[in-house]
């Protein structure tokens, strides 16, 4: 597990070692990568986190199209593998959660420990400093950035 | 459909010491139907259940017998109770130290046996 | 330092993209210096996200460390890139033999096998699995080497110590510890195949799901976890803070006396564990 800031790293382990997810991202809004568990290919995180940060927007729109309250959590359960997808406030704005599980565990399970970790982080973030907002011209210096304190390149 | 799950779980929580009796998807743990007093937590109650029983099966499984048909877990100041309900879905119950468990258990295993 | 470690620290400091990353992760994890070997590797793995070779010394890194589950991981991800890789699949045999999956543990190693057929330490590593499926009663028309037969015996006189004079105490008790290891007892299925020691290594993980189910929802410490089926009754309990006791008896005895037999079991069990401190 890597997170670029100490604070999001223990609710992050507890949600991991309860929900025993295989692979973890926590980005924003924007694709910001905030901390990752089990991802071993900067690729994929690139991939993951712009994938996730595009589904929840859209989907986001949709509801807006429909009239719908936001979904709060979409999921989709594979043959061996399920995914959780979720977005959520916190105190340095609009963060989404992007879990893979297997089958030793489950979405009930998964949800549970999410939102305690959601609850562990809005309470935990500190007073100062903050993931700064990300500007479209900065986006990929500042993923290029985030991917190497990740992999502590 | 719901309206069958909700007769049934009402007439589990009439029951002395149970405080909350749900409709649970075994795989996801999720509720499909609840009927609880205040205070319980729901989704907490459906995912560590479903997880407990889920883990329970693999053991008794492993031991060569067949699917659980109930599960008890007794705790110092509570109970939880686990039916299964057909082949997806579990009857929950969760209660206090003084359940009577064998009206609950009949009870479960009859409402089971409608919703199966 | 050594010279061969020196040589390749300094190959490795010359030309950081350099494979020797391998060898002096390995050097380095050899002589136990497993921080340093972690970072290597690390480093490695951060130009070579696609090494299955590196993956599965990272493994073989984490299990010496004792963190198994990344471990098994980190070997995942060795097969994904190399489904061939004989120290990958040896890693994963060895994990699945230690939770007691042997089945699992057999069919890796037979992979690896494939892949090295000479090796002396998969070979070995295979017949000690085969070893505990005898023991286990999935093949029991294989023959019976001396080493099997002395741990049965073994076995036996546990089983009698622990829960002597009580009824079942060969067949229907199982006492086991926190990490699913049994201490005591045995337990036949209903086809009479011996499912001792496969069902120990699944209590432990229902010990810690019942304790997390009765920690989050505020009902105190868990007493027992009764279940019922078409072919037995079980009753869990807690005798002590570190181990499990088991009572299995077909589904026509009533639960209650399950529990007062658990009660009686659960004091030999105490004692017995007492005897030995």
């Amino acid at each position: 597990m890597r997170a670029l800031e100490p604070w999001v790293e223990q609710p992050l382990m507890t949600f991991l070692t309860e929900s025993e997810a295989r692979l973890t991202l926590l980005m924003t809004s924007a694709g910001q990568v905030v901390a990752q568990h089990g991802f071993t290919r900067a690729v994929d995180i690139m991939s993951a986190a712009a994938l996730g940060a595009a589904i929840v927007s859209s989907t986001e729109e949709m509801a807006r199209v429909l009239g719908v309250r936001p979904f709060r959590a979409l999921t989709h359960q594979g043959e061996s593998h399920g995914i959780f997808l979720s977005a959520f406030e916190t105190p340095r704005g609009r963060w989404i959660g992007l879990v893979v599980y297997g089958q030793d565990t489950s979405l009930g399970l998964v949800q549970l420990f999410f939102d305690r970790m959601v609850d562990e982080l809005t309470q935990g973030v500190p007073a100062e400093g903050g993931t700064k907002q990300v500007l479209a011209q900065d986006f990929e210096s500042e993923l290029h950035s985030s991917l190497r304190a990740l992999f502590g390149r | 459909m719901t309206a069958l799950y909700l007769e049934s779980l009402e007439g589990l929580t009439r029951l002395r010491g149970v405080a909350g009796a749900m409709v649970v998807s075994a795989d996801d743990g999720l509720v499909v139907a609840e009927s609880l007093m205040e205070g319980i937590p729901g989704d907490a109650v459906a995912a560590l259940a479903a997880s407990l029983m889920r883990r329970m099966g693999t053991t008794v499984s492993a031991a060569g017998f067949s699917r659980p048909s109930f599960m008890h877990l007794q705790a110092a100041r509570g109970a939880l109770l686990v039916v299964p309900a057909g082949p997806d879905i579990l009857l929950i119950a969760i209660g206090d130290r003084h359940i009577n468990l064998g009206l609950a258990r009949i009870e479960m295993l009859q409402a089971a046996e409608q919703l199966g | 330092m050594s010279e061969d470690i020196r040589v390749m620290t300094a190959q490795l400091a010359a030309d950081p993209t350099s494979l020797v990353f391998l060898p002096l992760a390995e050097a380095l994890r050899q002589r136990k210096l497993l921080d340093a070997a972690r970072k290597v590797v690390l480093a490695g793995l951060s130009r070579y996200p696609e090494l299955a070779d590196a993956h599965n010394l990272y493994g073989r890194i984490l299990g010496d460390h004792g963190d198994f589950e990344q471990a098994f991981d980190e070997w995942g991800i060795a097969l994904r890139l190399d489904p061939d890789h004989a120290g990958a699949h040896k890693g994963i045999g060895f994990l699945y033999f230690v939770a007691g999956k042997l089945d699992q543990a057999l069919e890796h190693l037979q992979a690896a096998q494939a892949t090295l057929p000479d090796d002396e330490g998969v070979a070995a590593a295979m017949a000690r699995v085969r070893e505990a499926l005898e023991l286990d009663g999935s093949d029991p028309g294989a023959p019976s080497p001396t080493g099997p037969a002395r741990v049965v015996e073994e076995t036996e006189d546990i089983t009698e110590q622990v829960f002597a004079g009580l009824e079942g105490a060969e067949n229907g008790l199982l006492l086991v510890d926190q990490h699913g290891q049994r201490l005591g007892g045995g337990l036949l299925s209903p086809a009479g195949q011996n499912v001792a020691d496969r069902v120990a290594a699944h209590l432990a993980g229902v010990s810690r799901e019942a304790t997390r189910a009765a920690r989050l929802l505020e009902m105190g410490d868990w007493e027992t976890v009764t279940v019922e089926s078409d072919d037995g009754n079980l009753h869990l309990a807690s005798p002590t803070a570190d181990t499990v006791l088991l009572v299995v008896r077909p589904s026509a005895i009533p639960l209650g006396r399950l529990a007062a037999l658990s009660e009686r079991a659960a004091s030999a069990a105490r004692a017995w564990l007492e005897s030995l401190t």
